[in-house]
């Protein structure tokens, strides 16, 4: 009875002007999305880590030049590793498959057709340390590196965008100006945080160094341990190595960093939790400036119902009823950008996760947090309009302009 | 002091000050105002503008507390009743019409009429609300939202708002004061044929021959009664009667 009359009298509020209800909206639209988008990416980044980590395997090691450092920003000079250092590691005991490379971006043309690309100066090991097959061709021979022919491996994407439908295998692309032969197709892999495997092109380390990009030094060295328990032994073994290698002081910091697939995967964990922090800020600072809009345009409705007000305590309304009325409007309006931006922040979140090629993951704790939030919001900054607006004299208002 | 609980109301010594905590701007508006109304009376409340008829019907409608002094409705004193009780004092016992119809302008007739049965908690609330508009004449217009109505078609749906929860009390302030005469007339006879019914009527007017509709009337000037007899009397410039609690 009362309900309807105050859901009635809400929705003729809320609808006599549509597009102020819309605007008012707007900061718990932006808000909730941001946060449901967070959500999302937060438990889409965590599934597609674990993933990786069951697939990867725990025995695999990487090393990469420049000074070890605890969070994701690298640090220092990062031309410190060489061939040859890889050369010294595949020497060490309990070492079994190690993977030199170096990666450059450029631009790869079939015919009429190009892209930019991930070009990676790679060995025979590459792909076993990997664990990439090809669905078409062969891979690199030791002869192709030896000679340094002008031979390449193509993953998927590139594959398809420059192929389409037609076998590249024998094929001849261009890399830099120079003519390529494609050997052979690696299989789709989708994402792996901000590297896509299935866009680069794989040509012979020798290759890449001498003819295409001119530089020695690598971006990278991978290596397979012969067993998991070996591990850390095998870490300690190459930090030692290297900093003979390197001629380091005692006192110098290492010009290189050792870590394990895991820890490489965590810290891409560590990128994704800054982001949704900052998203989370975001969402943060949206849902105040969304609760002071609401808070805002009820001190503005209750003003202009004044007299409305005064009628209804003439007519017998109780303080709170008054209250409850307008806390019922700012819970509405709320709820509504919160529905919104339910939606929008799912759209986010599955864009988000199509482009980082994660699963995509709205956590039911996320949905409810979201209407919970901003049943929250039109509550806490509706209550000082609907208690201005209860706590009207009656007379006054009723004589109200 | 007791009262005798079959009038409609009985005011015993009304004072109301405005802004009493601050001497220069304090405002005696109604001064020391008794009187009783019997159940079935009609009363004109007339005198001078600024003199205090406003303020007394506000506290006779119980939308303000009187500074000092007793009222009595149906016999119970409401003149100290927290904010909760006297809004169901105000929903119960008393139908308002204001000179503006104040209508909810989004709702149609009959929800308008309906308003006060919502804050009532009644059943059937549909049914006595296009009863109540039938009562006033306008039940072939209870789907018609106020900008499609006439000033006396909307002073009508005001009426019937006023009349739903079927108050032994209704008080109107200058209920034709927006109209054209014709359509005043009109209104006062509506208001007059519920009085015949049974209704007690109390009429804040400035207009004599709006008060010459009323059996008795009230003179208030400068915050006193000033006179209170047959309106005839009191408009031709009747001193007051001894007013007692009793009297009447
Ligand atoms: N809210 C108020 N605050 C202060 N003074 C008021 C207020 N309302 C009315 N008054 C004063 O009280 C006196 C009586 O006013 P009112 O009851 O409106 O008279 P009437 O209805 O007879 O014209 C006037 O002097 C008026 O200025
Ligand atoms: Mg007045």
């Amino acid at each position: 009875m009362l309900l309807w009359e105050t859901l009635g009298t809400a929705w003729k509020a809320l609808g006599a002007s549509k597009l102020r209800t819309a605007l008012t909206t707007l900061g718990m639209v932006i808000g909730v999305g941001a946060v449901v988008t967070m959500l999302a990416m937060g438990e889409g980044a965590r599934a597609m880590i674990e993933g990786k980590i069951r697939s990867l395997g725990t025995n695999l090691l990487s090393v990469t030049p420049g000074a070890p450092t605890r969070g994701p920003v690298r640090t220092g000079s990062v031309e410190t590793l060489t061939w040859d250092d890889a050369r010294a590691i595949a020497e060490l005991g309990e070492v079994a498959l190690v993977s030199p490379e170096s990666m450059s971006s450029a631009q790869v043309r079939y015919l009429a057709r190009n892209m930019t690309s991930s070009v990676v100066g790679a060995t025979a090991s590459y792909l076993a340390v990997h664990s990439y097959d090809l669905t078409a061709g062969t891979a690199f021979s030791d002869n192709d590196l030896l000679a340094r022919r002008r031979v390449a491996i193509i993953g998927a994407n590139v594959a398809r965008s420059l192929f389409g439908n037609l076998s590249p295998v024998g094929e001849r692309i261009q890399i830099k100006g120079m003519s390529f032969k494609v050997l052979g197709v690696l299989e789709e892999k989708g994402n792996e945080g901000f590297f896509s495997p299935d866009d680069q092109v794989l040509v012979p380390l020798s290759t890449h160094q001498a003819a295409l990009f001119g530089r020695d030094y690598l971006s990278s060295i991978a290596l397979q341990v012969a067993s998991e328990e070996a591990t850390s032994r095998v870490e300690t073994e190459i930090k030692r190595l290297l900093r003979l290698r390197h001629r380091l002081g005692a006192s110098a910091e290492d010009d290189f960093d050792v870590r394990s697939q895991q820890e490489m995967l965590q810290v891409m964990g560590q990128v994704i939790g800054i982001f949704t922090a900052l998203l989370g800020s975001v969402a943060a600072v949206s849902l105040l400036v969304g609760g002071i809009g609401i808070m805002n345009i009820m001190l503005v409705s209750v003003g202009e119902r004044t007299r409305e007000i005064g009628l209804r305590m003439a007519v017998g309304a109780r303080r709170r009823n008054i209250l409850l009325q307008f806390l019922v409007e700012s819970v509405i309006v709320s709820v509504a950008g919160g529905l919104v931006g339910l939606g929008l922040g799912a759209l986010g979140a599955a864009g988000v996760a199509t482009v980082a090629g994660w699963p995509m993951v709205v956590p039911v704790y996320a949905v409810v947090l979201a209407l919970a939030t901003s049943f929250g919001v039109g509550l806490v900054f509706g209550v000082s309009p609907a208690r201005r607006a209860a706590r009207l004299d009656p007379v006054e208002a009723l004589l109200h302009e | 002091m007791e009262t005798d609980g079959s009038s409609a109301l009985t005011a015993q010594h009304l004072v109301k000050i405005y802004n009493p905590d601050r001497p220069e701007l304090a405002v005696r508006a109604v001064d020391d105002v008794s009187f009783t109304v019997e159940r079935g009376e009609s009363v004109a409340i007339v005198g001078p503008s600024g003199g205090g008829k406003s303020t007394l019907m506000y506290m006779l409608g119980c939308l303000s507390r009187p500074t000092s002094g007793s009222y009595f409705i149906d016999g119970r004193d409401v003149a100290r009743l927290g904010d909760d009780a006297l809004a169901e004092v105000r929903n119960r016992h008393i139908g308002f019409v204001f000179q503006a119809a104040n209508l909810l302008p989004r709702r149609t007739a009959v929800e308008n009429v309906m308003l006060p049965l919502a804050y009532a908690g009644a059943r059937g609330a549909r049914e006595r609300a296009l009863e109540a508009l039938e009562r006033v004449g306008l039940a072939q217009r209870a789907a018609h939202r106020p900008n499609e109505l006439s000033g006396g078609q909307l002073q009508r749906v005001a009426i019937a708002r006023a009349l739903v929860t079927r108050p032994s009390l209704l008080l109107c302030d200058e209920p034709t004061g927006a109209l054209d005469s014709r359509t005043g007339r009109e209104i006062l006879d509506l208001l007059e044929a519920l009085n015949r019914e049974g209704t007690t009527l109390l009429m804040v007017t400035h207009d004599a021959a709006v008060a010459r509709r009323m059996r008795r009337a009230l003179r208030i000037g400068d915050g006193k009664l000033e006179a209170d007899g047959p309106t005839g009397e009191v408009l031709d410039g009747a001193p007051a009667r001894a007013s007692d609690a009793g009297g009447g």
